[in-house]
């Protein structure tokens, strides 16, 4: 929430956007303001006098193009004194070669930019269309509904694509919770929690769309009927692996929202989720990291929450357990605060006192058995799952159950969407999610 | 001078009559056999020139022709060895036959002594249905033989026997003193109800007590062989899958008198049956090898011979890391799984082997093996686990009724778990409810119900259906999985002693999963 006034991302916000960025020569609040005083017209009025939903317009239209990224956006700006102007030129085949750069001097536009921009100008129309027709909004630096959180940080995406909700970017609070694609299932679970828990305290959950903690973050979300938002790495017509297609539509069903700053078309490459894991800190208020290995890239979102000065909450997970070494390294040398359960990370957060009411009147506490009427071998077993992962071979010796008994009060407890089955695992699910400890402190 | 006599050949599993006509001529000396005969039968020339020479007769100098009519029908093998030399022996004069038709079978080694062969049960049957009265086969298959009704068998150790037992009446009471009593049943092929072929020796194989932990799946596979419901085992290496699959000789029942027969003609034309007849009616277990190629697996070959999924007829065949078949192969299996049986093709025509077989069948959940670990992440990269898993059909994994999880076992269970329950508990529980089972189905197990015999048998009450209902919806059941649910749920509630299938059967059934039905997409690794 640093430097948004009220105004929006428009307002008295230059000041403190991050140094060392490209915007620091090339301010799109300024730029705007050059573009309307004829500045840059260069004697030529008839497109000069354009408003700022025609620059802004050309800004898409740029950024649809490969490999148009924000550096290069900025460059044109900057080299023609606005968007609107270099696809004005790239539109009569004239746009030139070099452009400046951020250390002042030129460069070059590689060839296949230059011929896509001039492809993208011989129609601007046609990609908005394009953009239209997949259910795809743009959200640009221009535009007052910028999400705020996301301006905080140095390096904000010039155009954000997205499909489902966009105001699902500007809830009164949202927390990032990432980790290893490759989890054990008790982290698996852990994630499950703290993101249903997080929508029973109204924060929208902010992940990145990846298998392992980031879809159970998801899936848990939607469970909870939360808000949840997936940052992708790739462009939409491919948002992240084959598995989670259908964890997609019901995000975007659900009044989630699913953004990225690549254009549809694009493929991810190996720099592409870095990056993007920017926008999953900037758009969130906290970040928790549940489980990370050494390596992981997690811990370059983790990384990325400390330069944004984001809380940063940490699972230490088992000692001398590889799959949560980069945790342990995080909390060993860096200001990142052991995660214990969702109190703390909500106690920390800017919520009205309104939500955070909400937060402590959750159903859970008053205990996960209300309204399902379960019987007293049930609530046993429930009481054993709800702890983490079992197998029914564990249930069967804690609890003396003969396993043809067992596997029928497991059936019950599965069709009451309690437990969820993965492997030989049997999962909490729903209600059992929630209400594991003592929750918020009153205020 | 010409002689003939009655042999037979295998075709599938079925013997047809062969006669061999031996004519010893003057002329050059020299053997010639004919009847389209393969390299092995051709080989009998010099087995039988030696067996002659060695078993004290004279080879005859002169020109042999041996012919095996009907000319027309391929054969091969070694079975035809001693007609071929005693017919050689009438032909030139050194010995007399009665005139009474007689077959005889059997491989002659070089010293004269006659070698067991495969296929004698059902190449026995059909001579009995041909009209012969008398068969003389190798001692090691006496006992076989023995089972079809009808036909006097006497056992040949060496040719002289063989000389004898077509000499005449003395020759054949000589025959006789060496021969076990055989009961004559009635009925061709009949069999022959004797308490000392009804042993079922355990031999190697594995006690339950030596599997710790896997409470579940110790009861799946009850409730499996119960209904001879298909089952799938998936868990991490170790977790003792191959273990409990090796079990399962010790908890078939004993095949019933028809069933066995069936299988011991298997196994004869498999040359796999056991002289003593010993595990008779001891169920089969096959366990091939994963990299078994089509033919081995399925039956077939230059000689049709039956495969592992025939030699399992009425028994289990185990396919370990299944995910590791030749998909062919296994896309193979699926008209057995179905029909029961199968058919092998050929362009001389196609013969159908037997092939009613319940599939146990073991994997890994993933490449690595730790997918769903408690403790341990899958190191197999993203999407790996779901190739892995679909390396197996669609229609061949809908084939299978039962997927239980086997986790790996905790070192707590291990240690402290009391000696489990042995075999031999589980097993009359599993007898005792096939028996149920069998009476009510019409001697059917549970797995071979069709649907509306299925729904008809488990007398549903109301609860049952509406959870079973609930159950669907939630599952997106199709009809076939509504009905497989049923099965199982027959099963369990068989196992239970319960006479209808009750809210609980629905419910236990409903936890051993359909490995058709995919898992969650959320849960993906």
């Amino acid at each position: 929430m640093i430097g948004v006034g009220p105004d929006g991302p428009l307002g008295p916000v230059e000041e403190e956007r991050g140094a060392g960025a490209p915007w620091r020569r090339w301010e799109p609040a300024r730029a705007h303001a050059a573009t309307r005083a004829g500045e840059h017209s260069g004697g030529r009025p008839a497109w000069a006098a354009g408003s700022l939903a025609d620059e802004r317009f050309a800004w898409v239209v740029l950024a649809t193009v490969e490999g148009v990224g924000d550096r290069t956006l900025a460059a044109l700006c900057t080299t023609h004194g606005s968007a609107r102007r270099a696809l004005r030129l790239a539109a009569r085949n004239r746009l030139p070669a070099r452009v400046h750069d951020e250390r002042g001097g030129t460069r070059a536009l590689p060839a296949g930019v230059r011929a896509g921009i001039a492809r993208a100008a011989a129609d601007p129309g046609a990609r908005l269309r394009e953009l239209g027709d997949g259910g795809i909004w743009t959200l640009t630096l221009l535009d007052p509904d910028y999400p705020a959180r996301l301006l905080g940080i140095p390096d904000p995406p010039a155009v954000l694509f997205g499909t489902g909700a966009a105001r699902a970017l500007r809830t009164r609070a949202a927390v990032a919770v990432v980790g290893t694609r490759r989890p054990t299932p008790a982290a698996r679970v852990a994630a499950a929690r703290c993101a249903a828990e997080l929508c029973h305290a109204g924060v929208a959950v902010i992940s990145g769309l990846a298998v392992g903690i980031d879809g159970a973050a998801h899936a848990a979300a939607l469970e909870a009927g939360g808000t949840t938002v997936a940052v992708i790495g790739s462009g939409h017509r491919r948002p992240g692996p084959r598995a989670h297609r259908g964890l997609v539509q019901r995000i975007v069903a659900t009044g989630g929202a699913v953004v990225g700053e690549l254009p549809p078309a694009a493929h991810a490459t190996h720099g592409t989720y870095p990056r993007r894991n920017r926008i999953i800190s900037g758009l969130a208020d906290a970040v928790i990291v549940i489980e990370a290995p050494l390596r992981s890239g997690a811990l370059i979102t983790a990384g990325l929450a400390l330069e944004h000065g984001r809380p940063l909450w940490v699972q230490a997970g088992q000692p001398h357990q590889p799959a949560s070494a980069g945790c342990r390294v995080l909390l060993e040398e860096t200001e990142a605060r052991p995660y214990e359960g969702v109190e703390k990370v909500l106690a920390a957060l800017p919520l009205a006192n309104r939500s955070r009411d909400a937060a402590t009147a959750r159903p859970a506490t008053t205990g996960f058995e209300a309204g399902l009427a379960l019987g007293g071998e049930e609530r046993r077993l429930a009481t054993i799952i709800r702890r983490g992962p079992v197998t029914s071979d564990d249930l069967a010796m804690l609890t003396g159950i003969a396993p043809g008994e067992l596997a029928g009060l497991l059936t019950l407890l599965e069709l009451r969407g309690l437990v969820r089955v993965l492997g030989p695992l049997l999962l909490p699910a729903g209600p059992l999610l929630v209400g594991s400890a003592p929750s918020v402190t009153q205020p | 001078m010409l002689a003939t006599l009655l042999t037979a050949v295998i075709d599938g599993l079925e013997g047809a009559l062969v006669r061999v006509e031996v004519d010893v001529a003057s002329g050059l000396p020299i053997c010639h056999i004919v009847g389209l005969p393969d390299a092995s039968l051709s080989e009998a020339r010099e087995r039988v020139r030696s067996a002659i020479r060695n078993s004290g007769f004279e080879y005859p100098a002169r020109r042999i022709t041996v012919n095996l009519a009907p000319a027309g029908r391929r054969k091969h093998g070694a079975a035809y060895d001693v007609a071929i030399a005693v017919g050689i022996l009438v032909a030139s004069g050194q010995i007399r036959t009665s005139g009474e038709p007689c077959a005889l079978l059997g491989e002659l080694s070089l010293g004269g002594a006659i070698q067991p062969v495969a296929g004698v049960l059902p190449m026995v049957a059909t001579l009995a249905r041909s009209g012969v009265r008398r068969v003389g086969v190798p001692t090691a298959n006496l006992v076989e033989a023995s089972l079809v009704a009808g036909i006097e068998v006497m056992p040949l150790a060496g040719l002289d026997d063989a000389a004898r037992a077509i000499a005449g009446p003395r020759g054949r009471r000589a025959a006789a003193a060496a021969r076990a009593p055989t009961v004559a049943v009635s009925g061709s092929p009949g069999v022959q109800a004797q308490q000392s072929m009804t042993l079922v020796e355990p031999g190697s194989c594995v006690d339950l007590s030596e599997v710790r932990g896997q409470s579940t799946a110790r009861w799946a596979l009850e409730v499996a062989l119960v209904g001879g419901h298909s089952l799938l085992l998936v868990g991490p290496p170790g977790a003792g899958k191959t273990l409990l699959a090796s079990a399962i000789p010790g908890l078939l029942p004993p095949l019933s008198d028809s069933e066995a027969l069936e299988v011991a003609v298997v196994r004869s034309v498999a040359g796999l049956l056991d002289p003593s007849a010993r595990c008779w009616r001891e169920r089969p277990f096959r366990a091939p090898h994963h990299t078994s190629s089509y033919a081995a697996l399925v039956g077939g070959g230059p000689r049709l011979a039956p495969g592992e999924v025939s030699l399992a007829h009425h028994g289990v065949l185990f396919l370990d890391e299944l995910a590791e078949f030749d998909r062919d192969v296994l896309e193979a299996l699926r008209q057995p799984l179905e029909e029961g049986s199968v058919v092998v093709g050929r362009a001389q025509g196609s013969v159908r082997f037997p092939a009613h077989v319940q599939l146990v069948a073991a994997m890994n959940p993933c490449r690595c093996g730790y997918l769903g670990d408690p403790d341990r992440p899958c190191r197999c990269p993203p999407g790996d686990p779901e190739r892995y898993v679909r390396r197996i059909s669609g229609p061949v994994l809908d084939r299978l009724d039962l997927r239980v999880e086997m986790p790996r076992v905790r070192p707590a269970a291990l240690l402290l778990d009391p000696r489990p329950e042995s075999s031999a508990g589980v097993a009359a529980r599993v007898a005792e409810a096939r028996l149920v089972g069998a009476e009510r189905n019409g001697g059917r197990s549970n797995a071979w119900l069709s649907g509306p015999e299925v729904q008809r048998l488990c007398g549903l009450d109301g609860r049952a259906r509406g959870r079973l209902t609930e159950i669907a919806e939630v599952r997106g059941l199709s009809a076939r999985g509504v009905h497989r649910l049923l099965r199982v749920a027959r099963s369990v509630a068989d196992l239970a002693g319960r006479a209808v299938v009750d809210e609980p059967a629905i419910l236990a059934a409903a936890d051993l999963r359909d490995p058709a039905v995919e898992a969650e997409p959320g849960l993906a690794a």
